[in-house]
């Protein structure tokens, strides 16, 4: 059964107020979801004063200030700064994006910052993406040929046929597109979401791969992709401007024509 | 790594809504709605096949202001969904999925669907 509200013991309580100590006049205040798997508490929200003209354009260098001068108790994910990675994935603002490309200047009033939506979160923005994980597993994202080939030689792409993953191949994997889908919060276990069916399609298309009607036989199933209903929120959220929605649709369209 | 003791991230509650996942829930909504409008249909038949005085009745009813607002809250839902259909199946066929596209056409389909309900009523009312 969809549940639509949070369960008891992941309700949101008021957190910690964190004065600015530096006196400076442009201060914004931070919204950071906070939750210590060693405190038996409910999540809570700490709100940060910081002095954004000492500190660089993109959100995680807001959260990078608070872990170094403020909280080093912190907890998130990142790694590249630089929008390669897809560690630094999480709700800034209300959409789902990588905080390193995010830039501050662009919202208006106080920042709230929440992990990525509907997963078992591990700590304050990090939360668990092991069921993503194991989907990605089952739809085998490496090149397949039918029979070993007694020598080994390089398969050879047309530039076409290169140009079918263009918008494909870019995708990082950082779950902005999947954890933003109403419905993979409904149906996380059944439908493989967005991420994953991009990623699907990404093998199906490619004309080196020689296993397209099985891969698209196993994408097939009731849920695992009809669970997409066009909602589109994956397409608005990705970081790297790709669109899942209509990766997802030339599925639909490819078992449709088939 | 994590158990039952591990809160779930808030979703609906913190996420923003685009025009297009607002009108993927209407469309679901007015799906309902007009299950519940052909209901009606079917006592209004009723009414009819009961003879003179329980049609009065029902006529009584839905000439009421009440039943006015349900009847085009009915037409304006009908409305909105053949025409978010015709979206979802322009969608079907593989066009119209940039952001800018899809908002454009989530936009067009809100303003026709009003339109479409304010000529529906004044067709059925003689007035044009």
């Amino acid at each position: 059964m969809v549940q639509f509200t949070l369960p008891k013991n992941s309700k949101i309580s008021k957190g910690g107020y964190f004065k600015d100590v530096t006196g400076s006049k442009n201060i914004k205040k931070i919204n950071i979801y906070r939750w210590d798997p060693d405190k038996n508490e409910n999540p809570k929200i700490d709100t940060f004063e910081v002095d954004i003209t000492q500190c660089g354009k993109k959100v995680l260098d807001i959260l990078n200030k608070i872990k170094n001068e403020i909280d080093p108790s912190l907890t998130y994910r990142r790694s590249c700064a630089h929008g390669v990675c897809g560690s630094c994935a999480m709700n800034v603002d209300g959409i789902n994006t990588l905080s390193c490309m995010k830039s501050h200047k662009d919202i208006n009033g106080d920042i709230n910052i929440y992990p990525l939506p509907h997963l078992k979160v591990i700590k304050d923005l990090v939360a668990d993406l092991s069921t993503l994980y194991r989907q990605y597993e089952s739809i085998e994202p490496w090149l397949k040929t039918k029979e070993k080939k007694s020598k080994i030689i390089e398969i050879n792409q047309s530039k076409q046929d290169r140009k079918q993953l263009d918008g494909l191949y870019e995708c990082i994997m950082c779950a902005c597109c999947s954890t933003s889908c109403p419905s993979y919060w409904w149906n996380g276990e059944k439908y493989l979401g967005p991420a994953v069916l991009l990623q699907a399609y990404r093998w199906i298309v490619d004309s080196r791969d020689e296993e397209r009607k099985e891969r698209l036989k196993k994408v097939a199933g009731k849920l695992k992709l009809y669970g997409c209903h066009t909602i589109m929120n994956c397409t608005n959220s990705c970081p790297k401007g790709l669109n899942p929605a209509k990766a997802i649709s030339s599925l639909k369209k490819m078992l449709a024509t088939n | 790594m994590t158990d039952n003791q591990n809160p779930i991230s808030p979703h609906l509650q913190i996420y923003r809504w685009h025009i297009s996942s607002l009108l993927s829930i209407t469309h679901r909504i007015t799906g309902i709605v007009n299950l519940l409008a052909l209901i009606l249909m079917f006592f209004w038949l009723l009414a009819f096949s009961l003879g003179e005085s329980n049609y009065e009745l029902f006529l009584l009813a839905i000439n009421s202001f009440f039943g006015k607002f349900i009847l085009i809250g009915f037409t304006w839902s009908m409305s909105f969904h053949i025409l978010s259909g015709i979206r979802h199946l322009v969608w079907d066929m593989g066009y119209g999925f940039e952001i800018k596209t899809a908002n454009i056409s989530g936009v067009l389909v809100i303003l026709s669907s009003l339109v479409a309900t304010i000529i529906f009523w004044l067709l059925g009312r003689g007035l044009i």
